[in-house]
């Protein structure tokens, strides 16, 4: 008893991006917390990155900002509960159990907040992201589905990747695994547009100068690959 | 199960919080708008079970089983011949003015002519022992998934509770569900409308489409096209269907229907509704039977349309419309409960002995200005029941909502919502007003 309507697919679509933001971020924000045990101010080229201005002055209050900070639009916090937003209406889709995750990571990220030591304390946390990717893969049964999902998931990591300059080794993995999500999606659905931008894209990520040479450009393709609205409840 | 049984669960339990804390992992929550702002709230449980003997719960379940088939038939008289105002068992004014009657739905018979699906009978055990109705939900009665979540969560956290109880199994909700879905099916999918995530009952409408396999919808999703209900699915094309449980008022379910403005309705859905496409769950303008002031005849009707003696009472009701009834609550307005019939959710229930002098006066007034829009109900002292505060057991005023499913047959669930108060002092166990809710054990 399947049948998907655009607002549910576009739900679907955000639920995975939001979800990987959240994830990619809190792992970057561990990275760069190594860091700073060495470096004052460690999270500039983080912010250069995001072409963000510098409004924290330490470590500590960057720290604070994206991990915490829900106001702050690039923040975990943020990143979590617009996931959560998602996957609340998602109930029937994604399971009570998957669901169940989102609730505990925004559980452990309050708790975070108040504890002394953060890099432990975001442990927890980290395993809560996994364990509910691992719940969609055991509680999802429509591949559609979980397909939109992953689509979302990808173009989350190939966009931050890119932004901040990661290699093109890695970047072209998770490159590959996007067309493939993509040709699953069935045809006649919008995740199979054959649009410019694809075409663009599979040409720039040929090989490694074209990356080099137009990463801000695959950001606009992916960006406009197909176009599933953000919606705001 | 004994007294002391219940304290050593209670024990077994430790406290509250373990299973709170499970509820609160799987998001058991509940919206409530106050003073226009929507903030989603952990809906209390209280780990003390209600405990209903197994052959209090066999008389329980005939009464309401016999409760229900006589407003369903009470429903298809009405929207037809109305033989039982043609017999002067019901005054007709008391029909037409009804708030929930629709004269849109004269005439239309539903699938097998069920018109409530899921009924939620609120009952309560006075300190005899004995249970009154105080109120039918045929409209769109909710709670059944608290319970039925919470049963789950507390076999996790306390097991020893039910390898040494003979309960019986409530799990099944769902399934008496899905069944009662498919039974009223017309071709097609199951479908759950609900008019979104700002409703207090969102929840319910993911968990029991997650569970019964149902889609979750809302309005812009769904279409009329040739006189058939469809959901328009993402690439275009559209899905048929087959039965709607909608968890909308009567008045927004189609603006062409009923009112023009509302903005969660399906247009057209009535015709498709009429023609016999869709079942709708529960059908529309069941709000006649469940009406405060209906209910005052609802064991008349168990008598004329099933000719037997009803098993449950009523509390015993007023209607100020009655002259005889209009000289008894004048005269002892002070000890009544006095109910707005065009209320719901705890709202426009007062009770005499809690008003100033002065504006017991003017609740006077304005009852006999508005014979018709009251009742009144003497106060049942019902039990109250041990709930966990702190650590420590104290008493309060807890109601029951028992769901009865029909379809091929009338069947009650094994459990039930319980609702209790959180105030000492009060009766009113809405949660809207604050109130818990407990689990509802059936031994077997
Ligand atoms: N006759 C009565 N004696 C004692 N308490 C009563 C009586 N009638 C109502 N109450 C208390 O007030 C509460 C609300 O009453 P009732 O169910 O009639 O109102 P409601 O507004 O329809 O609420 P809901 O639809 O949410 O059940 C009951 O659950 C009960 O606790
Ligand atoms: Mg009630």
């Amino acid at each position: 008893m399947t049948t998907i309507s655009k607002e549910h697919s576009d739900r679907l679509y955000w639920l995975g991006r939001y979800t990987e933001r959240a994830f990619t971020t809190l792992r970057t924000i561990q990275k760069l917390y190594d860091k700073m045990l060495d470096k004052s101010k460690g999270y500039a080229d983080y912010l250069k990155c995001f072409g963000l201005y510098d409004s924290y002055g330490s470590n500590e209050a960057f720290i604070n900002s994206f991990l915490y900070d829900g106001s702050n639009a690039n923040s975990v916090a943020y990143s979590l509960e617009r996931a959560y937003d998602n996957g609340i209406v998602l109930r029937e889709e994604i399971s009570t159990h998957s669901l169940s995750f989102l609730q505990l990571a925004k559980d452990s990220l309050a708790k975070s907040e108040l504890s002394k030591n953060t890099r432990l304390s975001l442990l927890p946390l980290e395993d809560q992201l996994y364990a509910f990717w691992g719940c969609l893969n055991e509680y999802i049964y429509n591949d559609e589905i979980r397909n939109i999902i992953y689509i979302g998931k990808t173009i989350e990591r190939l966009d931050l990747y890119i932004r901040m300059a990661y290699p093109f080794d890695t970047t072209q993995k998770e490159y590959i695994r996007l067309m493939k999500n993509l040709e699953r999606a069935p045809k006649g659905t919008p995740y199979r547009y054959n649009t410019a931008n694809y075409s663009e894209l599979v040409k720039i990520m040929e090989n490694e100068d074209g990356y080099k040479q137009n990463s801000e450009k695959v950001i606009g393709c992916l960006e406009h690959l197909f176009e599933p609205l953000e919606v705001t409840v | 199960m004994t007294q002391q049984n219940i304290e050593q669960f209670t024990k077994a339990v430790g406290n509250a919080n373990e299973i709170n804390e499970l509820l609160r992992r799987y998001g058991v929550k509940f919206g409530i708008y106050k003073n226009g702002v929507f903030n989603e709230q952990f809906f209390p449980f209280d780990p003390i079970p209600r405990v209903i003997a197994s052959e209090d719960f066999k008389s329980i379940e005939k009464g309401l089983v016999q409760r229900v088939n006589a407003l369903n038939e009470f429903l298809f008289d009405i929207y037809h011949e109305k033989n039982i105002v043609r017999d002067g068992i019901i005054p007709e004014n008391f029909i037409y003015i009804s708030k929930g009657y629709l004269a849109q739905c004269e005439g239309i018979t539903p699938p097998n002519r069920i018109y409530s699906h899921i009924s939620g009978i609120d009952l309560v055990q006075a300190k005899d022992g004995e249970w009154y109705i105080l109120e039918d939900n045929l409209r769109i009665p909710s709670g059944a998934s608290y319970p039925l979540i919470a049963r789950e969560l507390t076999r996790i956290a306390a097991p020893e509770a039910f390898s040494e109880n003979e309960i019986v199994d409530n799990r099944n909700y769902a399934q008496l569900l899905k069944e009662t879905m498919e039974y009223t099916n017309c071709g097609g999918i199951r479908a759950i409308l609900t008019p979104g995530r700002y409703n207090a009952a969102y929840f319910e409408h993911s968990y029991l489409a997650e569970h019964t396999g149902s889609v979750l919808v809302q309005n812009d999703e769904l279409f009329v096209e040739d006189n058939i209900l469809y959901h328009r699915t993402y690439s275009g094309g559209k899905t048929r269907i087959g039965v709607l449980y909608r968890r909308i008022a009567d008045e927004y379910l189609d603006p062409l229907n009923f009112l023009p403005e509302s903005l969660i309705g399906i247009p057209n859905l009535m015709e498709v509704y009429r023609s016999g496409n869709v079942g709708i769950i529960n059908a529309p303008g069941n709000g006649v039977a469940d009406d405060k002031g209906i209910y005052y005849f609802v064991p008349k009707m168990i008598k004329y349309y099933l000719g037997e003696d009803p098993i449950l009472k009523n509390a015993p009701t007023y209607l100020p419309f009655y002259e005889e009834d209009m000289k008894y609550v004048m005269d002892n307005l002070e000890k009544l409960v006095i109910k707005d019939v065009a209320e719901a959710g705890g709202y426009g229930v007062v009770f005499g002995r809690e008003l100033t002098k002065e504006k017991l006066e003017e609740f006077r007034r304005t009852i006999i200005a508005e014979p018709r829009r009251f009742i009144a109900q003497e106060v049942i002292d019902f039990l109250d029941l041990p709930i966990l505060d702190n650590g420590e057991t104290v008493m309060r005023k807890a109601d029951l909502r028992a769901f009865v499913l029909s379809g091929e047959t009338t069947r009650v669930w094994a459990s039930g919502l319980t609702r209790f108060s959180r105030n000492p002092d009060s009766f009113v166990v809405n949660s809207s007003q604050g109130g818990g809710f407990k689990d509802t054990w059936v031994l077997k």
